[in-house]
């Protein structure tokens, strides 16, 4: 084969080798539990879409995975389109701001948001002074609490493609639009919004599949009822010993992950490196 | 007109209001966790009753704070050496290379990157406890290594593909051998790469915390795994306090970073 | 050069590794309640033995499972919930004490079997934040009326002895009516105020909750309700109907310290260390000699003084049925 020919390629080997053995090997080994724990067969798979609470707990993941998208999303578009045009002095305190928020030690931020989202936390405190609000909303171990977390650590994912998407851009195109009579409205769903649609695609797709395996701070943030997936295979490997469920469970997580990631490389590749 | 800051009319203030929101929101917690470590409640009451630097005192006075981030230090530069030294070689092949398959072997080289990290913990987990590395030195180099190696990947074959692979090629010409000239003309043109493939592999390791969490056994504990700990059993405001500290790193690091950039970019 | 790299890794990896094999690991809940474990019994210990104790935790019987079947024994001396130990020795999973070493005869029967000796003793108290409300809950039927007190209430996380007899006493269920327990009973009574619950998964966090006004009443453990009173906070404990459980110390088979674990529990029983350790975090001592040697104030203020009402947790029971509680526990919090 014209693999093994190129001399080149010997000298992917020490680093092919060491992820066949440390990872390729060891995942599979888990996936193999899956059928193989406690016996030969499927139904470890079956117990976790037949039983009520794992399912809940799918469905669950799905959904915030989704609504952190969704929202990162719409925050992030206007931030990233803006990034793209302003003045550069401007634009570097807004680039600096989101990179030392995205640097910032990931459970130092989420205890900061265990303290602030509390119901006798600073916002609550500061909602309730305002007259806003009557009595402190429940703002932690709850599903609000796990999508502003989440929310607030994807954020820099979405706008940092979608910026380059959109300084990439010819302000010419949207001049040409004006010039044919185009509105603002017009200009923006026509031109604007199609040519920005691969970054915000790739950048969305990026920050769902992160969110789906996301273990720290729904584990942090959330409530009993808000487990995700991530959670469950800690909990139920380390804690309750059930490799075979805890196998299967990864290997859900594992091909909806791999199959989106394929998706993305296949349609969006040149994207996948801007992380 | 919309890609024009100035033709923007009065969207670009509802666009500067939005951005303003979205650079307080990020701010927020950053700023709240230092004034929070110097509060005097023990109990994250908000604002605090008084001030105190109570908590820094706690926190250089416990040796297993400290211990932690030596730890999480020397682990990195552990993972550092290795990722690079193999992303170096796997990014050559990959760049330089002419065999089939090679888009595959690319993304096979990304896979530890998008795959959910809470998959390879478990599955390192418990390959580790049949083999005995499970809260070994070895054990966490390894796994850091796997999460780190992806990103040295892309940064060194970023800058490899830039550099002209026709310069190697002429010192081959001249009666180098082909390590001869990857040592004396390629490592040193790339070496921006190298340097942030050094900078990302260090911060993957530095801080992870999932796969740290199965990993660290009692007498081996990164800095991650240590404020976990701590979040889940003490809820001490010392957390509070080293995390302040970890976010002034990053403030230099990032000052540091960008002056970088600035002397290279002359 | 590269492998002059990898060998100086696999060098300082091996050197670290080496350094640190003969010290003892203690495993507690964390929190105030470890502190006073590591300066009452591995200080002093340390100091007699000159064998460095490390500190780890939470207690995590899952772990602790797994490092016992795979062979790879890091904790050597572990604070476990009594039901959870006598499940565990019956499952083979516990060294035996050697009671050659520690002294059986000044120790609390009640708090002794072949693997096990007691930790130290406590009660789960109705506890509450005295500027959130203003008058003081009597019972736990009071911990369940969400009209005449108001706010979050906080419980116990995890599945273990406790919430479920404080459901069915709120329930209106006589103490020695209790086991074996009517689960449909306590999950239904449970049901009333499940969206008013707030959980804690460790003392701290109990703690944190209570202190701030987060969760204003609730279950505690004793003795963290006494650590916010120490520390100034303005909370109390109601001890009415408190269910008295007791933490027991294990030696995991295969610990690679057996002997020295062995003088761990020795000094951590004995008279001085259980009243040291009982001063500080308000948990009864479980040695019966300690008592002589405490404030007359502090013993007032231990569960031991608090009999009237006092019910004590059936161990036996839950050691028989901790697997099929937790499964409908875990299945009722989750959805």
């Amino acid at each position: 084969m014209a693999l093994s020919l190129d001399r080149n390629f010997r000298l992917a080997l020490p680093a092919l080798a060491f992820l066949l053995l440390f990872f390729i090997v060891p995942v599979l080994a888990l996936l193999l539990r899956s059928v193989m724990e406690p016996e030969w067969g499927f139904q470890n798979y079956a117990e976790l879409f037949a039983t009520n609470t794992y399912a809940r707990v799918m469905f669950n993941t799905f959904m915030v995975a989704g609504l952190v998208t969704l929202i990162s999303l719409l925050l992030g578009y206007p931030v990233a389109w803006l990034l793209a045009i302003m003045p550069r002095g401007l634009a570097n305190i807004v680039f600096s701001i989101i990179l030392l928020s995205m640097w910032t030690n990931l459970l130092a931020r989420t205890y900061a948001w265990m303290v602030l989202l509390q119901r006798t936390g600073i916002i609550n405190k500061a909602l309730l002074s305002l007259g806003i609000i009557s009595s402190p909303l429940p703002l932690i171990n709850n599903l609000i609490g796990v999508t502003i977390g989440m929310v607030y650590i994807m954020l820099p994912f979405i706008i940092l493609p979608l910026h380059a998407t959109m300084r990439a851009i010819d302000p010419v195109i949207l001049q040409a639009s004006a010039l044919c009579g185009a509105g603002k409205w017009q200009a923006f769903t026509r031109v604007l919004l199609p040519l920005s649609m691969t970054g915000a695609i790739a950048g969305a797709l990026m920050v769902f599949v992160m969110s789906l395996g996301y273990f720290v701070t729904p584990a942090l943030l959330g409530g009993t009822s808000n487990m995700m997936l991530a959670e469950m295979i800690a909990q139920l490997v380390q804690s309750l010993l059930n490799w075979g469920l805890g196998g299967a469970a990864a290997f859900v997580l594992l091909s909806v992950t791999m199959l989106l990631y394929a998706f993305q490389v296949r349609f969006f590749s040149g994207y996948a490196d801007i992380r | 007109m919309l890609l024009n800051y100035n033709q923007l009319g009065r969207l670009k203030y509802v666009l500067l209001g939005i951005t303003g929101v979205i650079c307080l929101f990020l701010l927020l917690p950053v700023i709240f966790i230092i004034l929070l470590s110097f509060g005097s409640s023990q109990w994250m009451i908000f604002p605090p009753p008084g001030w105190t630097l109570r908590w820094y005192v706690e926190l250089f006075a416990d040796p297993r704070w400290f211990e932690a981030a030596f730890t999480s230090f020397k682990l990195g530069l552990m993972v550092t050496v290795l990722s690079v030294i193999l992303g170096f070689f796997a990014s050559y092949a990959l760049i330089r290379g002419r065999f089939a398959g090679r888009g595959f072997l690319r993304a096979l080289f990304m896979t530890p990157m998008v795959m959910p990290v809470v998959v390879v913990a478990v599955a390192l987990y418990a390959m580790f406890l049949r083999v005995g590395l499970s809260g070994t030195w070895l054990g966490f180099v390894i796994a850091h290594t796997i999460l780190a190696f992806p990103f040295a990947v892309i940064a060194i074959s970023n800058s490899l593909e830039r550099f002209d692979k026709a310069i190697e090629d002429a010192a081959i010409l001249c009666g180098a051998s082909h390590l001869e000239a990857i040592w004396r003309i390629t490592l040193p043109s790339i070496r921006l790469g190298l340097l942030s493939a050094a900078l990302f592999s260090f911060l993957a390791s530095w801080d992870e915390v999932v796969v740290a969490i199965f990993m660290a056994s009692p007498t081996l504990q990164t800095l991650p795994v240590r404020i976990w700990g701590a979040l889940r059993q003490d809820l001490t405001p010392v957390i509070a306090a080293a995390s302040s500290l970890l976010v002034i790193l990053t403030l230099v690091l990032m000052t540091i970073a960008a002056s970088l950039q600035k002397v290279l970019n002359r | 050069m590269i492998k002059k790299f990898v060998l100086a890794s696999v060098l300082i990896a091996g050197s670290t590794l080496a350094a640190t094999a003969a010290d003892l690991v203690f495993t507690s809940w964390g929190g105030t309640t470890q502190d006073a474990q590591k300066a009452a019994w591995a200080e002093a210990f340390t100091k007699a033995s000159g064998i460095k104790v490390l500190q780890d935790g939470p207690t995590d019987y899952g772990k602790l499972k797994a490092q016992i079947d795979s062979g790879n024994v890091s904790w050597d001396v572990v604070d476990v919930e009594m039901d959870f130990a006598i499940a565990a020795a019956k499952a083979g999973l516990l060294e035996p004490i050697d009671f050659k070493t520690v002294d059986k005869s000044k120790l609390d029967p009640r708090f002794v079997t072949d693997n096990l000796v007691g930790s130290f003793y406590y009660s789960f108290v109705i506890g509450f934040n005295k500027d959130v409300l203003k008058t003081a809950p009597k019972s736990w039927a009071d911990v369940f009326d969400t009209k005449a007190f108001p706010g979050k209430r906080t419980f116990y996380k995890w599945s273990a002895p406790g919430v479920l007899e404080i459901a069915l006493l709120a329930d209106g269920v006589a103490a020695d009516k209790l086991y074996p327990l009517d689960l449909d009973r306590a999950f239904k009574k449970l049901d009333t105020i499940k969206k008013d619950i707030v959980w804690w998964g460790g003392g701290a966090e109990s703690q944190q909750l209570l202190a701030s006004g987060e969760a204003p009443i609730g279950q505690f453990w004793n003795g963290r309700i006494f650590a916010i009173q120490q520390g100034g906070g303005n909370v109390d404990a109601s001890w009415a109907q408190n269910l008295t459980a007791a933490d027991v110390l294990v030696v995991p088979k295969g610990s690679k310290n057996k002997d020295a674990a062995m003088k761990f529990l020795a000094t951590a029983t004995s008279a001085d260390a259980q009243a040291a350790f009982a001063k500080a975090s308000g948990y009864a001592p479980i040695n019966v000699d300690s008592k002589n040697k405490m404030d007359a104030a502090v013993v007032k203020s231990l569960p031991d003084a608090h009999t009237d009402g006092q019910i004590n947790l059936n161990m036996q029971y839950w050691a028989e049925h901790r697997d099929e509680i937790a499964k409908r526990w875990y299945d009722w919090q989750a959805k």
